[in-house]
């Protein structure tokens, strides 16, 4: 049985793959992996890789075209699709219907179409097909990430870069802080691992890119939280730290995934 | 389309990405290969005081702390080692020799990489945690290095390299990394003699090679000891099972016993249902018979004789085979004690001997002829013999040294022997030590751990640990009954300490009602409130108080001490608490659960001053039906604390009529009528045999003055039920409030088979029947067996009816059915501890889960019960303080035992003085017969003996005898025993006229000797109380 981060990260602040608590997995990007889709991105984050591909804005399908949504503007439509493969054990049951995926899907869509400015299309459909090809925790971080690249290389407007990513908390957070012990040891960017064992949440936010007069004037604008999710049991002082420290990771993976977009001109 | 292949090159970071793969197989048989992302870094300090640059790179944490660093900048060395030493042990090293990284005389400075903890966490789980303990102290100063993170140290294995050898390459790599590292960092500062020598320590003699190849410095564990000062001590304490392990090579030929079947093999079967899997039981009275409860049969199943338990030790999980019915047989009739049977075996020379000594295999042959001879009613029962262990329960065992077992060079020569330790604990046999120090260690109580039983040897092999002191002085004997009883006697750490209120015993209840204390507190101050204890108590859990209302109705209330406003969960002291389960009470000695700050001063329900309390009140109509019930957080003031005595005088004295008394006198009424509904549900009243004993008697008196049967008074019974109302009513709440997670008790229903034994030995002794359909049926039989002649035959089986029901358990909600809550014993269909949360860790728990329930949100606004929320961590709290709850029973009646033993001995010696050691004269009675024995037990001290042929003091014949002449009796005399009647004729040999013998039954009063007696034996022997019945 290998080691636990709950008994060996008190004693050497080192987590089960050697990272510190506030450093990321190693992110790699591409994107237009896809000629044949309108945008399309293959992003890893640690053994968590991910191919995204965009279609669309088209039009609407019939009998949806019609609809109340449609005719504001574009729908976004996400498909989610967790391969057989990409975990230890590999999964009989294709098409990806499992309940993982589809949670997954539906935060994603919710999240795309209040960010994304679909009114500029009307009666259509903006389709996001994502493959999960391995997965190795911070599923949802990285499916928004990957998302984020295909959308701009669909070049689909938006009002920044999404980014997501996951905050953990090491110890006993079930039960409230000590008042006299303030040490709190939250951890960024989740391995499978540290996922079964620790609480965490996702938090995935916006940061506008600053557009008319002023947008010399600052180099940052404001940073949104768009996304929050959370499955396990957490008391709830340990909140604000662990958001803290997302908040913190979806930056410096915001810089990363500019670097990647530059890159690719 | 474009390639997706991982490009590393662009990015600096990826040549420090590694990855870990390793193939896992799952409990159902699947194999998992698992694939981990390795972040190679130069940041992991060396943690040495003499390191230049490590402080430089070392990182910080969340909270910007950066980790002190451990290894001393001056090691110890050893004459080998002049400028100091840092050792490396790798894993085997750890294995064998853990009690020798424990032992505060060397072992400092030591690097434990991460390659070696992993590896000792598949070895062995419970070294792990010991390991772990150790890198948490500091005086120690143990590094935990995680070498595989380290760029400079992490290595990959090789094509065809095997996992150990790679960890041992990585062992070595780390040493001569250290080596370079140190010196590269501290010339600058120091000297370059100042830099300490890096020391792996291996038993590995391929690595050892290695390393020597390599230029590391490398030593086995024995080598190295040999090195040190005091090291025939610690040469004892390395682990006898890797010398078994090369013995092994060297083929020794004879196997004593039968292979174990594979793994594989035992779980195909145990999932065929062919093979059974259950914890092996051992008799106390016969040290060959032992027994397993298995899922699949209603009674245990008879594993008799060494070959058939085949080296499983009492405790260990074991897996058996039922044997052909042509070998299935009843159970012993005969007290075997390992001591006297094996008592000369010879610890070297083994080789020649059976695994079933001639004189074993006698008494078991008997044993059979027994089993299908004359007009025997009991049915064979079925047996089985053990075919696998799945986990070994070995401990460390306090025991002392068999002074047979040692040479006659004993006392001299340093010379390295074989000794055998005798456990206590009868059940465990005798372990195989080598030691040089068998001189010194003859007479004392020693500690020893079982490190190995292989095939070829009749007894298990261990080391020593460390002695306690020697036989029979308080300080060890009270040391190795804690060890016995596992129970946590150190004293609290500074960290659980720290969790104490600063005001210490200045502490007060806040004078202001605006302070938050008080939020969501009632103000109970005016209510007359008093405790009622034993005499002495100093941790008053308790107090109570009844008013009548305007409407005729009574209030009556229960106030528990706050325990759990002082103890948050999950802090040290909450931790340290949980794990500890219980207080636990010996004669002489407390080992308190909490900080006795809390215990004994600001928890205590003290008379006089200001307490938080947490109430139940209720409003109960004059015939104590209960109107309604109500629960809060309060601060109460008690007006007086009463002993039961007191109690007692005072609501007996018409002369006192203050509202106080009166208020003492209600609560008696209704107790009466409670204690009245609770016996018509069928509550059970039991008796235990147990005694009080008061030490503060002065020394001059007759020590035996001491020891009191416990009387019961109405004040006692007032209290408790009370308490069990309280309980009871607690134990509803929180079940409706939390339906899954409450910590609830439970007494389940014994099985009917469980009292086959004392039914028929009723019926056929005394033409009495005990009716078992309910609980209430039991109550109503036991009520009628009553002898006339004999007052104390009903105790008698209330005792013996006790020990054929199960034990009462803690349990969380969930875990079972809402009809298997039932309390048995008390006739309740729910129940919970929730009167005593100074000594009681499930008290404190039910306190929070209750405060929850009622909404209490704590002074800073919080609710506080979060401390377990989930069922499964409750539910190993629960196993845990059933353990511990169990321990300190048998602690508590040990130490009793022990005292009286004292108390006999000193009173024996006294008497000595005048003359004669006759010992005290008592009434007994025969509780069980044996073919050669009897067991009997004399109220007047609570204790049961075993009373052997040669105690049996036949008609006309003197009563003063000393040990060794009785001994020599024994071979004398022949028996008689009926089965059937339970009833055991001793005669002399030759002398078969009634006049000469005794005849003793089943529940006959006899008169006793009782008497504490050393076992002769050369020098050093034990002490046990010698019963001998003199008049039938």
């Amino acid at each position: 049985m290998p080691l636990d981060t709950s008994t060996t990260y008190p004693l050497t602040r080192l987590r089960l793959d050697g990272r510190r608590w506030n450093e990321l997995r190693l992110l790699q990007a591409q994107i237009s992996t896809n000629p044949a889709s309108s945008g399309s991105s293959y992003l890893s984050m640690g053994n968590t890789a991910i191919m995204c591909s965009v279609h669309g804005p088209a039009e609407g399908r019939r009998g949806e075209g019609s609809g109340q949504a449609g005719s504001a503007g574009a729908m976004v439509d996400v498909e989610v699709n967790i391969a057989g493969f990409a975990s230890v054990d590999r999964k009989r049951r294709a098409g990806g219907s499992g309940g993982q995926s589809s949670r997954i899907a539906t935060t994603l869509r919710s999240a795309f179409q209040s960010h994304l400015h679909t009114y500029l299309y009307p009666h259509s459909t903006i389709s996001i097909h994502v493959h999960v090809l391995s997965a190795d925790g911070s599923l949802l971080a990285a499916a928004i990430n990957a998302c984020t690249l295909a959308l701009v290389d669909a070049g689909i407007p938006m009002p920044g870069l999404m980014c997501g990513c996951t905050a953990g908390m090491s110890g006993s957070a079930s039960t409230p802080r000590d008042p006299r012990n303030e040490e709190l040891d939250p951890l960024l960017d989740l391995s499978l691992p540290e996922e079964q064992e620790l609480p965490s949440l996702t938090v995935g936010t916006t940061t506008a890119v600053p557009v008319g007069e002023n947008h010399m004037d600052e180099e940052e604008g404001e940073m949104k939280v768009s996304v929050l999710n959370m499955d396990s049991r957490l008391h709830v002082t340990y909140i604000e730290t662990m958001l803290a420290v997302g908040m913190d990771g979806c930056k410096q993976i915001r810089e990363l995934l500019e670097g990647v977009i530059k890159s690719s001109r | 389309m474009k390639s997706l292949r991982r490009d590393f090159s662009s990015n600096p970071q990826a040549a420090n990405v590694s990855s870990k793969v390793f193939v896992r197989s799952t409990k159902s048989g699947k194999v998992q290969k698992i694939v981990r992302e390795l972040y190679l870094r130069q940041d992991i300090p060396c943690s040495s005081k003499l390191c230049t640059i490590c402080p430089s790179i070392a990182p910080a944490d969340a909270n910007g702390n950066i980790a002190p660093f451990v290894l001393s900048d001056r090691p110890a060395g050893t004459k080998a080692f002049p400028r100091g030493h840092y050792l490396v042990p790798d894993t085997n090293a750890l294995l064998n020799g853990m009690d020798l990284f424990e032992h505060t005389g060397a072992f400092y400075d030591v690097v434990i990489l991460q390659t070696v903890l992993e590896e000792l966490r598949n070895q062995s789980l419970p070294l792990y945690n010991r390991l772990l303990a150790l890198i948490k102290t500091d005086e120690k100063r143990f590094y935990l290095f995680f070498n595989e993170f380290r760029l400079e140290t992490h290595i990959r294995r090789e094509p065809d390299e095997s996992i150990n050898d790679r960890n041992d390459r990585a062992v070595r790599m780390v040493a001569s990394w250290y080596g370079e590292h140190l010196r590269a960092s501290s010339t600058k500062a120091k000297k370059e003699k100042a830099v300490p020598a890096i020391v792996v320590i291996t038993d590995d003699k391929d690595n050892l090679r290695k390393a020597a190849n390599e230029g590391v410095t490398a030593l086995s564990l024995s080598d190295y000891v040999a090195g040190l000062e005091d090291s025939e001590k610690l040469l004892d304490m390395i682990s006898e099972a890797r010398e078994a392990r090369d013995a092994k090579g060297s083929a020794r030929g004879q196997m004593f016993y039968p292979e174990y079947y594979s793994m594989s093999k035992l779980t195909t079967e145990l999932r065929a249902g062919t093979l059974h899997q259950g914890v092996y039981n051992v008799s106390p009275y016969n040290y060959l018979e032992g027994s397993v409860n298995v899922a699949a049969f209603d009674k245990p199943l008879l594993i008799l004789g060494r070959d058939n338990s085949n080296r499983a030790i009492a405790g260990d999980v074991v897996v058996i085979e039922v044997l052909p019915q042509d070998q299935w047989k009843s159970p012993s009739t005969k007290i075997m004690d390992e001591e006297a049977v094996t008592r000369n075996d010879n610890p070297e020379t083994e080789e020649t001997e059976a695994v079933v000594t001639e004189k074993e295999r006698k008494t078991l042959q008997e044993e059979v002829k027994k089993a299908h001879g004359k007009n025997f009613e009991g049915k064979p029962q079925p047996t089985a013999k053990v075919v696998g262990v799945i986990k070994r329960s070995w401990r460390q065992y306090v025991g002392h040294v068999d002074s047979n077992s040692t040479g006659a060079q004993a006392a001299s020569g340093r010379r390295q022997q074989t000794i055998f330790v005798l456990p206590m604990d009868k059940r465990v046999p005798k372990i195989r030590v080598r030691t040089r120090q068998a001189g010194d260690l003859l007479g004392q109580r020693i500690l020893v751990t079982i490190d190995s039983w292989s095939r070829d040897s009749r007894y298990p092999s261990g080391h020593f640990i460390r002695s306690l002191g020697e036989l029979e002085t308080k300080g060890a004997e009270t040391e190795a009954l804690l060890l016995e009883h596992d129970v946590q006697y150190k004293p609290f750490a500074k960290s659980i300490l720290d969790c104490l209120p600063v005001e210490g015993h200045d502490w007060k209840v806040p004078a202001s009602k605006e302070d938050k204390g008080w939020k969501g507190r009632r103000d109970l101050r005016d209510l007359l409130i008093c405790s009622i204890d034993p005499p002495g108590c100093q941790d008053i859990d308790d107090a109570l108080h009844a008013r009548p209302l305007p409407n005729g109705n009574f209030e009556v209330g229960v106030h528990i001490a706050d325990v759990s406003h002082f103890v948050k969960p999950n802090n040290p002291m909450d931790l340290e608490a949980s794990v500890r389960g219980t207080t636990v009470y010996l004669v002489d000695k407390r080992i308190d659960m909490l900080p006795s700050l809390l215990g004994t001063d600001l928890c205590s329900l003290k008379p006089y001053v200001e307490r938080y309390a947490f109430s139940v009140l209720w409003e109960v109509t004059p015939d104590a039906e209960i109107v309604s019930s109500d629960f809060t957080k309060s601060v109460i003031r008690s007006r007086d604390a009463f002993s039961y005595e007191q109690a007692q005088l005072r609501v007996d004295d018409s002369s006192q009529n203050d509202e106080l008394t009166q208020s003492m006198r209600n609560l008696l009424k209704f107790s009466k009528i409670l204690r009245q509904k609770r016996m018509d549900a069928g509550a059970l009243n039991l008796a235990s045999p147990e005694v009080r004993i008061e030490t503060d008697n002065d020394e001059v008196g007759d020590p035996l003055a001491d020891v009191k049967t416990k009387a019961m008074l109405e004040t006692n019974s007032l209290v408790e039920e009370f308490m069990l109302l309280a309980n009871i009513t607690v134990a509803s709440k929180i079940y409706d409030s939390y339906s899954q997670t409450a910590l609830l008790r439970r007494h389940a229903t014994p099985p009917p088979q469980n009292f086959e034994d004392l039914i028929n030995q009723l019926s056929k002794k005394r033409n009495m029947e005990l009716d078992v359909s309910s609980s209430r049926a039991l109550a109503d039989s036991l009520d009628r067996c009553v002898d006339p002649k004999n007052p104390f035959f009903n105790t008698l089986v209330r005792i013996l009816a006790t020990r054929c029901m199960t034990s009462a358990e803690y349990f969380c909600a969930g875990a079972h059915a809402e009809p298997e809550f039932r309390h048995y014993g008390l006739a309740s269909p729910i129940y919970t501890h929730f009167t005593s949360p100074i000594r009681r860790y499930a008290d404190l728990l039910v306190h929070r889960q209750l405060a929850s329930a009622i909404g209490y949100e704590g002074e800073d606004g919080r609710a506080v019960i979060e401390g377990t929320s989930t069922r499964s961590k409750l539910e190993d709290i629960c196993r845990n303080i059933n353990y511990r709850h169990r321990n300190a029973q048998f602690a508590g009646r040990a130490s009793i035992e022990y005292y009286v033993g004292q108390a006999l001995k000193k009173r024996g010696e006294n008497l000595a003085t005048k003359g004669g050691d006759t010992g005290t004269d008592e009434e007994g009675y025969v509780m069980r017969v044996f073919e050669n024995g009897v067991v009997v037990f004399v109220p007047r001290f609570g204790i049961e003996g075993v009373v052997r042929l040669e105690d049996f003091v036949l008609p006309g014949e003197s009563g003063v005898r000393s040990i060794a002449e009785r001994r020599e009796l024994a071979v004398h005399r022949t028996t008689d025993f009926d089965n059937e009647e339970y009833t055991l004729r001793v005669q002399e040999k030759g002398h078969s006229e009634k006049e000469r013998s005794v005849l003793v039954e089943l529940f006959q009063k006899v008169q006793v000797n009782v008497n504490s007696v050393k076992e002769e034996g050369r020098g050093a022997g034990k002490r046990r109380v010698r019963i001998l019945i003199t008049k039938a």
